[in-house]
């Protein structure tokens, strides 16, 4: 007789403890025991986003790719053509976005402009350089300040400004390249509050009135100066609202329509609208988050002669264009 | 059968010598390795909220960073406060931190210094993701090397869901978003 051999009198009992410790044992196994992260510790600004969910006059109608690298800089020249640049090259666009012309440059720009005789104005970092039509380099102006960013040109019968984020101004140069003076600097027995530069975003454009007009991204608002460097007129729109600028600095590019309706892009939550540029009433939205669900700013934008928005979408390297419905309606029939 | 041989104290020292000195004569001719210990990679980070629930401390060791030369000092800072605060204060309703562990400071207008008091960070990201979306994201998590126990298996590191984190050399412990220490500080 074997001895020390325990039987259980309800074998089944202990196969079904054996079966739920197992079972217990490899459903632990799948969870980590952490908590996973609530709302509390969740930056969620989904509800702002839904804001620009809304039906729009305007409408995306084409995209030109221009098919060169990290595009940057773009302008609409007085002749109606489209110039778009970036690493080491520019092409040109005429009529139905056809391809006119492309040519080498040098490195990438960061803003351009052309004017009325044709000379392309490139803005780099710390210098600008004047090409002809056929890309030529004209003239070189050197930097004025120490760490200079130029972010913006824009040019007027008699002179050429030119937005320096680095050192929060403007430079005003007559179109020799001699520089005039330094436009936005704080002067408050002037009342002048200062162009704040939180983030390298700083634009300008000269409407079809003649009058210069100056992102202030810090303030979030819009200033405009006589070329004597006195400050006209300003307001700030400092808002998660439509009517308002988000973020910590908004807008980041503007252009004009042709009617002067001030066109303005931000960077955060993406949006593309329409401002009375002299009162700063919100008009309409063009684009938002729906067109632009990923990106982090546009790198530019400007208004073409047939008065479509163009926008410089870094997401494709290429040109999007949007337009009115009932324009964009006419030209699908 | 045969009979098993007895092994008595003495030669199981000479054994164990003789095993000791094998062994540290390997290591020594082998390639060093250096230690190493755990951090996140800035670049890769989605700023999902696991490193403030996933870590094996009371207090997570992931701290949030600011990179001075890259904020903007801005009076509207969304690292700071909460998306459609009424008031630009440190009114504890304005602010977006869940611990108030961001210290807004003013130097002139308009502008304000950020510093991170990291005893109450508790690196949920969320001013990481803010300054992100809206501002120069100059807020960026790591892990403090002095409050890390460096597990094994960092269980953080294996719950992220962007493969962000990897062991590094103990003699490089942080990634900086710029590659200087230095710019960590105001």
């Amino acid at each position: 007789m074997k001895e020390g051999v325990h039987r259980s009198k309800h074998p089944w009992l202990v196969g079904l403890c054996m079966v739920a410790i197992a079972v217990a044992y490899f459903s632990l196994l799948g969870q980590s025991g952490f908590q996973e992260p609530g709302d509390q510790i969740r930056y969620d600004v989904s509800s702002f986003r839904d804001l620009d969910h809304i039906e729009t006059r305007f409408v995306e109608t084409g995209i030109i790719e221009p098919g060169i690298d990290k595009p940057k800089a773009m302008c609409v020249g007085e002749d109606g053509k489209i110039y778009v640049a970036g690493e080491n090259e520019l092409v040109v666009y005429g009529p139905e976005d056809k391809e006119l012309v492309r040519f080498e440059i040098k490195a990438s720009p960061i803003c351009m402009t052309v004017a009325e005789d044709g000379t392309l104005f490139m803005g780099y970092n710390d210098h600008i350089e004047l090409l002809d039509a056929s890309g030529t380099v004209q003239a070189v102006w050197d930097s004025v300040s120490e760490q200079p960013y130029l972010t913006s040109i824009a040019v007027s019968d008699e002179e050429v400004y030119v937005a320096d984020a680095g050192n929060k101004v403007v430079l005003q140069y007559n179109r020799d390249g001699q520089l005039l003076s330094r436009i936005g600097k704080k002067d408050l027995k002037n009342d002048i509050p200062g162009i704040e530069v939180p983030s390298p975003y700083l634009d300008l454009a000269i409407n079809p009135d003649g009058d210069l007009w100056v992102v202030n991204p810090g303030l979030l608002g819009m200033e405009r100066y006589r070329n004597d460097s006195s400050l006209v007129t300003s307001w700030y729109r400092a808002s998660f609202q439509l009517d308002g600028f988000s973020g910590c600095c908004n807008p980041t590019h503007i252009a004009f329509m042709n009617d002067g309706k001030l066109i303005t892009a931000e960077k955060g939550l993406v949006r593309i609208k329409i401002y009375d540029v002299t009162s700063g009433e919100y008009q309409e939205l063009v684009a938002g988050s729906r067109e632009f669900p990923r990106e982090q700013s546009l790198k530019d934008i400007a208004v073409d002669k047939k008065n479509r928005i163009l926008a410089l979408d870094p997401r494709n390297n290429a040109v999007r264009v949007f337009e009115l419905k009932e324009a964009g309606d006419e030209k699908r029939t | 059968m045969s009979e098993l041989k007895k092994i008595d104290r003495r030669d199981f020292m000479r054994g164990a010598a003789a095993a000791g000195f094998v062994g540290a004569t390997w290591a020594a001719s082998g390639e060093k390795t250096e230690g190493t210990v755990w951090q996140l990679d800035p670049s890769k980070c989605t700023q999902c909220g696991r490193c403030a629930t996933h870590c094996v401390l009371p207090t997570s060791a992931v701290k949030c960073l600011n990179q001075f030369n890259i904020c903007g000092y801005c009076d509207l800072c969304f690292g700071y406060l909460q998306p459609g605060s009424r008031n630009r204060d440190t009114g504890a309703e304005n602010q977006l931190c869940p611990t108030a562990a961001i210290k807004r400071t003013y130097i002139e207008a308009p502008y304000y210094e950020y510093l991170i008091d990291e005893d109450r960070c508790i690196g949920c990201a969320k001013c990481v993701n803010a300054c992100m979306v809206f501002g120069n994201a100059s807020f960026y998590l790591q892990i403090r090397q002095d409050i890390c126990i460096n597990c094994n298996e960092c269980s953080i590191a294996k719950a992220c869901p962007s493969d962000s984190f990897s062991e590094v050399p103990a003699s490089k412990p942080y990634i900086y978003l710029t590659g200087d220490e230095s710019t960590t500080k105001p």
